[in-house]
C-alpha cells in the first residue's frame, strides 16, 4: 500500500504517509494563503525521512487523502457568496428566526443561559435574500398547493437582480415530495442557462438532507451553497497542485460522517470537522485491530478537548443534528463532544464560592497563556503546567514557542492569589487538578448517557496537551489505561488513511413498527423494502460514479428509531437484516432496538408499551480497501528502567513538596523500557507527564502506554 | 351550685391540649397544603447534621470538585429527560434535575431547563417529610420516589410532574433527586394542561399531592393505571413517568458514587454551603443597588372569558442588604376562573427573573430568593386560596416575573457593576395554539404547539431586541420543525413564524418582533384548538424609558370554509397573512371573526383558519432618537409601515426608492418635538385633569386604584347584576362571574321579548 493522507489543521499541516511497509510523520506549518504550500512542505519532509523524492512517490501512491478545516474557517469568517433561499409561502421567516436555541448554538453554557444577552449570529442568508413561492406540501407528500411557475419566475428574478450568486431551494415536506423543488430548478435553468453569463448554482434542500425539518435543511442547504465555490476553488487548487506534481488519480476527501469520497461526490458540509473525525476513525481502526476493546478518544489542544466514543464491536454514535459554527444542521456526523477545556482555559477567582473558576473563556493563541508573553494578563491552563515543573520553558511546541515562567507567576499572584489566600503552587495544583477534572467529568458524561461505563475504557490522549494531563483525567475518571497512541502527532493524518469510500443516504419514513392503540405489528414490507432500495440504488451510483463495480459496493442498514413520541431517536444498525420479509424481521428489529435502548437507558427504561417507531431509514453503502496496520500494542513483560537525561523539581498533585523527577528522551526510549512516575517524557511535539502512582511503557510505533500503578 | 360566673376556663392546659392534638390528628379529614410550609420561600436553617459537618471544616476547592461532578450528573440526568421525553415540554427543554438538602433546599439545578423549579419544589419535600416520613402507611425507604403536580402543594402549574426520591446513608435521609417535566395533557377539562375553561378546581385535572408511587424501587401498578385513566394520553403519562424514574436513578448512582468517594459529611456540608454560599452573595448583590421603593403595576384584560381589567401590583423596596417585594394591592382571586395563581408559583416566576434575568451567573439555589422578603395577602388572583381554579396560572405568575424583570432594569441602570445587559420587558404571554383530539394515526392526544417558546425580547440600551428568540421561562428552550409536527398531527401551519408588520414595542432601540400563525385542521375525524392568552385589549408588555409597549393582538377565525378546497382549486388564494384575510375575505363561504385570545376548547373542521400571533417585546427609549436609517431598514424589509415610520418614528423616505428624505426627517422631527411642548403640562395640572377618584364606572375593575394599596375595588355580581365595591380584601364578598353563556341566554331571552312586545306576538313556550 502506497498512500498520503493529509490533515490542514488551524496551525499545522500534518502529513502520514504509508510506502509499503514503513509509516512517516511529518508536519509543517499552515499556509493559510495558499494551502498547497504547507501540503508541498510536510508531504517533502515526509519523503526525505522514506528517502523518496515527491515526483515519484506522487506518480506512484494508490492515493491521496484529505481532511481539512477549509469550510470550518470560512463560515467562521464569513468568506462566500451571496446566497438567496427560496421558500414555502408562510415560512418566510423560518430561516432568520431559527429555531428556539438559535441565539445560543455554539456558544458555551454560562452565555446561552444570560438570555438578557441572547443576540442571533449574523445571518448567512439575510431576510431580504429570502422569497416565498405559493406552494404547499403536506407531511404525507400530497400537494396541497400547486405551485405557480409564473410566481417562480417572478422570485427568482428578484433575487437575482438583488444580487444573488446562488439560489438555495427549501421547501416544506419536500422530502416526502420534491416536485416542487425539481420545478422550480427547472425553471431557474430555463431562464438562467447554465451555459450563460450569469448563471448560478442552485441547491435543493431535498437532495441536501433526506430528513424532516423544514429549518435544519435549510440551514444545511444554505452553509452548502455559500462553501460550495470557496471550498471548490481550494480543494481543486490543491488537486491542480497534485497534478502539476505528476499524480493523476482523483483526490479523495474526508467526511465528517466518517468516510471518504471523490470531490465530485462531495458536499461542502460534508467536510467540517473532517480532521478530528479522521481521528476518531484512527481510533476505531486501532482498537479493531490490535483488541483495545472499549475507546475513548481525546484531544486536548491550546482551546478545547474533543472527545470521541468508540465502543468495541462497531457500535456507532452519530449526531444527527450537529451544530456547526453557530447553526443547527442536517448531516449524519460522527459524534464529537468538545469541551471548552484546553491548555488556554483561563482561571479566575468564583467570589460566590470563594474558590477557582476554570473556563470555559480561553486565552487561545493570540494572546494565549501569559507565559507565552504576548500580552495575556490572565493565568491558565498551561501557565500552572509551567509553575508546576512540567514544561520546558525552551523547547515547547518543538521550540515554536518560548515560555516566560515569570508572566505565569505574575498572572497568578495578581488575580488569585489576594482572594483565595493561598500561594502560587497551591493554586497551580488547584488549576491543574480542577481541569483534569473538568474533563473527566465530560469524559464520564459523555459514556454514561449512553449506557457506558469509563472505567470499561481505554482512553486516547493525544494533541498538544492530551500526553500531559492524560493520568490527571483518567485518574478523575477512574480509567487505569491510557495510550498516547501510534503517530499520535498525525493521528488525525492516520486516520484519513484508513477511511472507508462511504456514503450515508437517508429518508424520513413514518413507520409504526407497533401501534399500541390497535396493537398492530408493521406490514407493509413493500413499503419499507421500497425505502431501502432506493437509497442502496443512490449509494451505489455515487460509487459506481467513482469508478467502482457495483458488486463491491456493501451495505449496512441503520434506523432511527423511538418509543411514543420521544425526542430521542436512537440509531439502531441492523448488520444481519437488510429487508423486512416478515414479522420475523419486524420482531427482530424492535428487540435489536430494546437492547440498544436498556443498555443506554438502563433495563426498566424501555416503554414499548407507548409504540415503536421508526423516523428515519438510512443505509450506509461503502466498498473495503487497504488499511493501515498497526502493530501489538503489548504492554508488560521484562522492562528495564532506562537512562535519565536530566532531572528537575517538580510539584504533583497530591504531594505537598516538589519531587526532583527524572526527565527522559522519548527519542531514547523503546518497548523494553518502562518509566516509573513520577517522570517526564519530554518528545518533539509533546510532553508525557508521569504522575505519581503510574507508569509509562512504550511499545510499538512510537506508541506509549500510561499504566496505574 | 353552679353559677354563671363559675363556667370552666376555656384555655386548656398542655396535658388538655396534647389531647385535643391528638383527636384532630386522628380525625383529619384529609391533608391539604400546609401554609406553614406554602407561605414560606426562606432555606431552612442548619441542621444538626450539617452544622457538625461545617463546623469539622470545609475545604472550599473539595466543594468545589463536588458541586462539578454534581452539576454533571443533574446534566447527564437532564439529557436523558429531554432525549427519552414524550411531552413535547420535554423535546423543548421545560424540565429540570436537581439535588436537595434533607430539608428541601435547592442546592444544585440543571445547567439547563427551568430555573423557576428552584423556588418551588422545597415545598413537597417538606410535606413528604412533615406529613409522609412518619406516617406508617407511608414512610420513606431506600428506593421510594414521590410524584406530585398540584400547584397548591409548590408548583409552577399542574402541568408540571415531578419524581422525587430519597438518598437514604444508614437509614437517615441525606439529601433527595428530583426530575420534573412539563408533561401537558394532564385530565383537566380541556386538553393541554392548561385549561383557561376550567371554573372549579377540579376543572384543572390530575391534582396529585406528593405521593409513593415507587415503593423499594417498584413503581405501582395500580397507581400507574389510575393516573393513565385519569388523561387523555395514557402513553404519554407510562412513558414519562418512566423517563423520570430512569433520570433520578442515574443521578443517584453518582451521587451514591461521591458520597462514597467524600463521605456523608462532606457531601452535606458541601451541599449546605452551596446554598448559604449564594444567599450571602445575594445580600452583597442586593446591597450594590441604591436604596429606594420601586413600582410597577401590570394589568391583565381578561378572564380568558369575559373582558375585565385586574390590576397586579407590585412595590420593591431596597434598604442596604434587605430586599421586599410587595404584592398588595393586587386583585382579588375571581373563584370560577382560571386566571388564579398560588403564590409560591408567582414567586417562582421571580425567582426566574433573578437567576435568568438579574444574575444569571449566580448558581441555581433555594437561597438565591430566600432573604428577600415577600408580602401578599392570601384572597388575590396572585396568592389564591385552596378553592381557586388555577389551569392559567400562568396569567398571574408571568406578570410576577415581568415586574421583577421591569424593575431590576431600573434598580440596577445606573450600578458600576453589571450581572447582564439592562434590558425592556421581554414578551410575557403564551401564544400559541394548544390543541388535542384524534389524529391522522388514530391516537387520541392533547397538547401545545412549542411555538410558544418564541416569545420576543426587549429592547436594550443599545439594541433593539431579538425577535421571538426565547421564552422567558427557559433559556435554550426549542421551538419545534413544523414538518415533523404535521408528521404527528392533523393540522398544518400554513402561516407559521412568519413576523406580523408593525408588531414591535416602538423605541430607539425596538423591542424583539413576534411572529404569526394560521393553522387549520386536515384529515381527521375530531380536532380542536384553544388558546390561552391576555393582551387583546391592553397590552401585557410595557416600553422603558420611552419606548413603547407591546400592541394588542386579536384571535382571528374563519368559520364554515374549507380553505384547503379554495387553494386546491385557485393557488393564487395561497396569500394568507391575518391582515390579508381578515381586511380581504379572500374565502367567500367563510364566517370572518375576531376575539380577545382566550378560547375555550373550539371544535375545529378541516380546513377552518384560526390565526394568532405573538406579541412583541418591549421598546427603549423615544422612538424620535431612532437613526433614521434603521427606521428606512425596517421600512423596506417590511418589519414596518410607512405609517408607522412618519408618526411613531418622525421618519421621511420615498416609498419607492427607499432614500431617506434627511431634511423632511429632521422637519417632521422638531415638528413631534414641538408638538409634545404644546401637549406637556405640569404635573400638578396634569394630576387634576386625569386622576380620578375610582376607575371608570362601565369598567369591570379588580385591585387597588392609585397608590392606596389599603382597599381593593372589585365588581361583584349579584343577584341585581353588577356592582362595584371597594373595601379591604378580607372583606370583599367572593367574586364569581356569571356563566357567559347563561348571560346571553338571558340577553337574548330580553331581546326576543323586546321584539315579541314590539310585534304583539305571544309565544308559548314548553319550558
Amino acid at each position: 500500500m502506497k498512500r498520503i493522507s493529509v490533515d490542514i489543521g488551524g496551525t499545522f499541516t500534518d502529513c502520514f504517509f504509508v510506502w509499503d511497509d514503513q509509516y512517516v510523520e511529518a508536519k509543517a506549518l499552515t499556509t493559510h494563503h495558499n494551502l498547497a504550500l504547507g501540503f508541498n512542505e510536510a508531504l517533502d519532509l515526509a519523503c526525505r525521512r522514506a528517502g523518496l523524492d515527491r515526483g515519484t512517490v506522487l506518480q506512484e501512491v494508490d492515493s491521496v487523502r484529505y481532511a481539512t478545516t477549509l469550510g470550518t474557517n470560512a463560515l467562521i469568517e464569513r468568506k462566500g457568496p451571496k446566497v438567496a433561499a427560496i421558500v414555502t409561502h408562510g415560512f418566510e421567516d423560518t430561516i432568520p428566526l431559527s429555531r428556539g436555541r438559535g441565539y445560543g448554538e455554539g456558544l458555551d453554557y454560562s452565555m446561552q443561559q444570560n438570555l438578557p444577552a441572547a443576540e442571533r449570529p449574523e445571518p448567512i442568508v439575510p431576510r431580504r435574500m429570502i422569497r416565498s413561492v405559493k406552494e404547499r406540501v403536506n407531511s404525507a407528500g400530497k400537494v396541497v398547493a400547486p405551485l405557480d411557475p409564473e410566481n417562480v419566475r417572478e422570485v427568482v428574478r428578484e433575487l437575482v437582480d438583488a444580487g444573488a450568486e446562488a439560489l438555495v431551494v427549501t421547501l416544506v415536506n419536500a422530502t416526502e415530495n420534491p416536485v416542487h423543488e425539481l420545478a422550480i430548478q427547472e425553471i431557474v435553468l430555463e431562464e438562467f442557462p447554465a451555459h450563460e453569463l450569469g448563471a448560478i448554482p442552485v441547491l435543493l434542500g431535498h437532495q441536501v438532507s433526506g430528513r424532516k425539518g423544514e429549518y435544519v435543511r435549510a440551514t444545511s442547504t444554505i452553509i452548502d451553497g455559500f462553501l460550495h465555490e470557496i471550498m471548490f476553488h481550494a480543494l481543486s487548487q490543491l488537486s491542480n497542485n497534485l497534478r502539476d506534481s505528476g499524480y493523476d488519480k482523483p483526490m479523495l476527501v474526508i467526511h465528517n460522517s466518517g468516510g471518504m469520497a471523490q470531490m465530485n461526490s462531495t458536499d461542502a458540509l460534508q467536510t467540517i470537522h473532517s480532521g478530528p473525525i479522521a481521528g476518531v476513525g484512527a481510533a476505531e481502526h486501532l482498537s479493531k485491530e490490535t483488541g483495545l476493546g472499549h475507546v475513548i478518544s481525546t484531544d486536548m489542544g491550546g482551546t478545547s478537548f474533543d472527545i470521541g466514543l468508540v465502543p468495541e464491536g462497531g457500535v456507532k454514535h452519530y449526531d444527527f443534528l450537529p451544530t456547526i459554527d453557530r447553526w443547527l444542521v442536517s448531516v449524519p456526523m460522527v459524534h464529537l463532544d468538545t469541551l471548552g477545556a484546553g491548555g488556554g482555559s483561563i482561571a479566575t477567582y468564583d467570589r460566590i464560592h470563594d474558590s477557582i473558576k476554570i473556563g470555559p473563556e480561553s486565552a487561545g493563541s493570540n494572546p494565549g497563556p501569559a507565559c507565552y508573553d504576548r500580552g495575556g494578563l490572565r493565568p491558565t491552563v498551561t501557565d500552572a503546567d509551567l509553575l508546576l515543573g512540567y514544561l520546558e520553558p525552551d523547547n515547547y511546541a518543538n521550540g515554536y514557542i518560548k515560555l516566560n515562567p515569570k508572566r505565569s507567576r505574575f498572572a497568578v499572584e495578581e488575580t488569585l492569589c489576594d482572594p483565595l489566600d493561598m500561594d502560587v503552587l497551591d493554586i497551580a495544583r488547584a488549576i491543574k487538578d480542577g481541569v483534569d477534572e473538568q474533563m473527566a467529568i465530560g469524559i464520564g458524561k459523555e459514556l454514561r448517557v449512553r449506557g457506558y461505563l469509563p472505567e470499561d475504557f481505554t482512553m486516547l490522549a493525544y494533541g498538544g496537551n492530551g500526553p500531559l494531563h492524560a493520568c490527571g483525567v483518567a485518574r478523575h475518571a477512574g480509567i487505569r489505561r491510557v495510550l498516547a497512541p501510534p503517530f499520535s502527532s498525525v493521528f488525525s493524518a492516520c486516520g484519513a488513511g484508513n477511511m472507508k469510500q462511504l456514503h450515508f443516504h437517508e429518508r424520513g419514513v413514518h413507520v409504526t413498527l407497533y401501534n399500541p392503540t390497535s396493537r398492530q405489528l408493521y406490514a407493509d414490507y413493500a413499503e419499507f423494502n421500497a425505502v431501502v432500495e432506493e437509497l442502496e440504488a443512490r449509494g451505489r451510483e455515487d460509487l459506481v460514479r467513482q469508478g467502482f463495480a457495483a458488486e463491491d459496493v456493501k451495505y449496512r442498514l441503520e434506523l432511527d428509531m423511538r418509543y411514543g413520541n420521544q425526542l430521542l431517536t436512537q440509531a439502531v444498525a441492523l448488520e444481519d437484516i437488510n429487508r423486512m420479509n416478515g414479522v420475523a424481521d419486524v420482531l427482530a428489529m424492535i428487540r435489536i432496538f430494546g437492547d440498544v435502548y436498556s443498555h443506554r437507558f438502563g433495563a426498566s427504561s424501555a416503554a414499548p408499551e407507548a409504540g415503536i417507531r421508526c423516523n428515519t431509514v438510512r443505509v450506509a453503502s461503502y466498498v473495503d480497501g487497504d488499511v493501515v496496520s498497526f502493530e501489538s500494542l503489548e504492554s508488560g513483560g521484562e522492562r528495564t528502567v532506562p537512562t535519565e537525561a536530566s532531572r528537575r523539581d517538580v510539584v504533583f498533585i497530591g504531594h505537598d513538596d516538589p519531587i526532583s523527577t527524572p526527565v527522559y528522551d522519548h527519542s531514547a526510549l523503546t518497548h523494553e523500557h518502562v518509566v516509573p512516575g513520577p517522570a517526564i517524557v519530554t518528545t518533539e511535539n509533546t510532553t508525557y507527564l508521569v504522575e505519581p502512582g503510574w507508569r509509562l511503557e512504550p511499545t510499538r510505533q512510537g506508541a506509549v502506554w500510561f499504566l496505574q500503578d | 351550685m353552679t353559677t354563671i360566673d363559675d363556667r370552666p376556663s376555656t384555655s386548656l392546659t398542655p396535658q388538655e391540649q396534647q389531647w385535643v392534638d391528638k383527636f384532630m390528628d386522628e380525625t383529619t379529614l384529609f391533608l391539604g397544603p400546609d401554609p406553614a410550609i406554602m407561605r414560606d420561600h426562606g432555606i431552612a436553617p442548619r441542621s444538626a447534621r450539617e452544622e457538625r459537618a461545617i463546623v469539622a471544616g470545609v475545604d472550599r476547592l473539595q466543594v468545589e470538585r463536588i458541586r462539578k461532578r454534581i452539576a454533571g450528573a443533574l446534566d447527564e440526568g437532564y439529557e436523558m429527560c429531554e432525549a427519552q421525553g414524550a411531552a413535547p415540554g420535554a423535546k423543548w427543554g421545560d424540565l429540570t434535575t436537581a439535588i436537595y438538602t434533607a430539608a428541601g433546599d435547592v442546592s444544585y439545578l440543571s445547567c439547563h431547563g427551568v430555573i423557576a423549579f428552584s423556588a418551588i419544589l422545597h415545598h413537597p419535600i417538606r410535606y413528604i417529610m412533615k406529613y409522609w416520613k412518619d406516617e406508617p402507611t407511608v414512610g420513606i425507604h431506600e428506593g421510594d420516589g414521590f410524584i406530585h403536580n398540584d400547584a397548591r402543594f409548590g408548583n409552577i402549574h399542574n402541568t408540571d410532574q415531578s419524581m422525587i426520591m430519597p438518598v437514604i446513608r444508614d437509614g437517615e435521609i441525606i439529601a433527595w433527586v428530583a426530575a420534573t417535566i412539563h408533561e401537558g395533557e394532564n385530565g383537566a377539562c380541556e386538553p393541554g394542561g392548561m385549561p383557561s375553561g376550567s371554573e372549579t378546581p377540579f376543572d384543572d385535572g390530575l391534582r396529585m399531592s406528593p405521593f409513593k408511587i415507587v415503593e423499594r424501587g417498584q413503581l405501582r401498578r395500580d397507581l400507574l393505571t389510575f393516573l393513565q385513566h385519569s388523561v387523555r394520553d395514557p402513553k404519554l403519562q407510562l412513558a414519562d413517568l418512566k423517563v423520570k424514574i430512569t433520570a433520578v436513578r442515574k443521578i443517584m448512582e453518582r451521587v451514591d458514587k461521591i458520597i462514597d468517594e467524600v463521605g456523608v459529611d462532606t457531601f452535606v456540608a458541601a451541599l449546605r454551603t452551596t446554598v448559604e454560599d449564594v444567599d450571602v452573595e445575594v445580600r452583597r448583590r442586593i446591597s450594590e443597588l441604591p436604596d429606594g421603593t420601586y413600582r410597577f403595576d401590570q394589568f391583565m384584560d381578561s378572564t380568558l372569558k369575559e373582558n375585565i381589567l385586574i390590576k397586579f401590583a407590585c412595590k420593591v423596596t431596597v434598604k442596604g442588604e434587605k430586599m421586599t417585594i410587595d404584592l398588595r394591592g393586587t386583585g382579588p382571586e375571581i373563584l370560577n376562573r382560571a386566571i388564579n395563581s398560588p403564590l409560591c408559583s408567582v414567586k417562582s416566576m421571580i425567582m426566574q427573573a433573578i437567576l435568568a434575568f438579574w444574575w444569571p451567573d449566580l448558581p441555581r439555589c433555594t437561597s438565591a430568593m430566600s432573604c428577600i422578603e415577600i408580602i401578599s395577602d392570601e384572597g388575590t388572583w396572585a396568592d389564591a386560596s385552596y378553592d381557586a381554579p388555577m389551569g392559567q396560572s400562568l396569567q398571574a405568575s408571568f406578570r410576577g416575573f415581568s415586574a421583577a424583570q421591569a424593575l431590576y432594569s431600573r434598580m440596577s441602570f445606573s450600578t458600576p457593576e453589571k450581572y447582564s445587559n439592562v434590558v425592556a420587558n421581554w414578551f410575557n404571554q403564551i401564544n400559541t395554539f394548544l390543541w388535542g383530539g384524534i389524529t391522522q394515526h388514530g391516537d387520541t392526544v392533547g397538547n401545545l404547539c412549542a411555538d410558544l417558546n418564541g416569545m420576543p425580547g426587549g429592547a436594550k440600551p443599545f439594541r433593539d431586541g431579538e425577535d421571538a428568540v426565547s421564552p422567558l421561562f427557559c433559556a435554550m428552550a426549542d421551538t419545534a420543525e413544523q414538518e415533523v409536527m404535521e408528521e404527528e398531527v392533523p393540522f398544518m401551519q400554513l402561516v407559521s413564524k412568519r413576523l406580523v408588520r408593525d408588531n414591535m414595542g416602538f423605541g430607539k432601540f425596538t423591542g424583539g418582533m413576534g411572529y404569526e400563525m394560521i393553522v387549520a385542521a386536515e384529515g381527521t375525524p375530531q380536532w380542536g384548538f384553544m388558546t390561552v392568552t391576555s393582551g387583546s385589549k391592553f397590552s401585557s408588555i410595557y416600553g422603558m424609558y420611552g419606548g413603547y409597549g407591546c400592541g394588542t393582538y386579536p384571535l382571528a377565525m374563519v368559520k364554515g370554509t374549507n380553505v384547503y378546497e379554495h387553494i386546491r382549486r385557485d393557488s393564487g388564494k395561497f396569500d394568507l397573512s391575518i391582515e390579508k384575510v381578515m381586511n380581504e375575505r379572500p374565502f367567500e363561504d367563510g364566517r370572518y371573526a375576531t376575539s380577545h385570545m382566550g378560547l375555550q376548547f373550539d371544535i375545529a373542521k378541516d380546513g377552518e383558519l384560526y390565526m394568532i400571533s405573538q406579541g412583541a417585546g418591549g421598546g427603549y427609549g423615544d422612538p424620535l432618537e431612532r437613526l433614521p436609517e434603521s427606521v428606512v431598514k425596517d421600512a423596506e424589509l417590511g418589519r414596518i409601515s410607512q405609517k408607522a415610520a412618519e408618526e411613531i418614528f418622525g421618519v421621511r423616505y420615498d416609498a419607492e426608492t427607499f432614500r431617506l428624505d434627511v431634511e423632511g426627517t429632521r422637519a417632521a422631527r422638531d415638528a413631534a418635538r414641538g408638538a409634545r411642548l404644546r401637549r406637556g403640562k405640569p404635573y400638578a395640572e396634569f394630576c387634576a385633569e386625569f386622576v380620578t377618584p375610582e376607575p371608570p364606572k362601565d369598567l369591570h375593575y379588580y385591585g387597588s386604584w392609585g397608590s392606596d394599596t389599603d382597599d381593593i375595588t372589585a365588581t361583584v355580581f349579584t343577584i341585581d347584576g353588577p356592582q362595584r365595591v371597594t373595601a379591604p380584601l378580607k372583606e370583599l364578598p367572593i367574586v364569581m362571574v356569571p356563566d357567559r353563556r347563561e348571560v346571553k341566554i338571558a340577553r337574548l331571552e330580553e331581546r326576543v321579548r323586546e321584539l315579541e312586545d314590539k310585534h304583539g306576538e305571544e309565544v308559548r313556550r314548553k319550558s
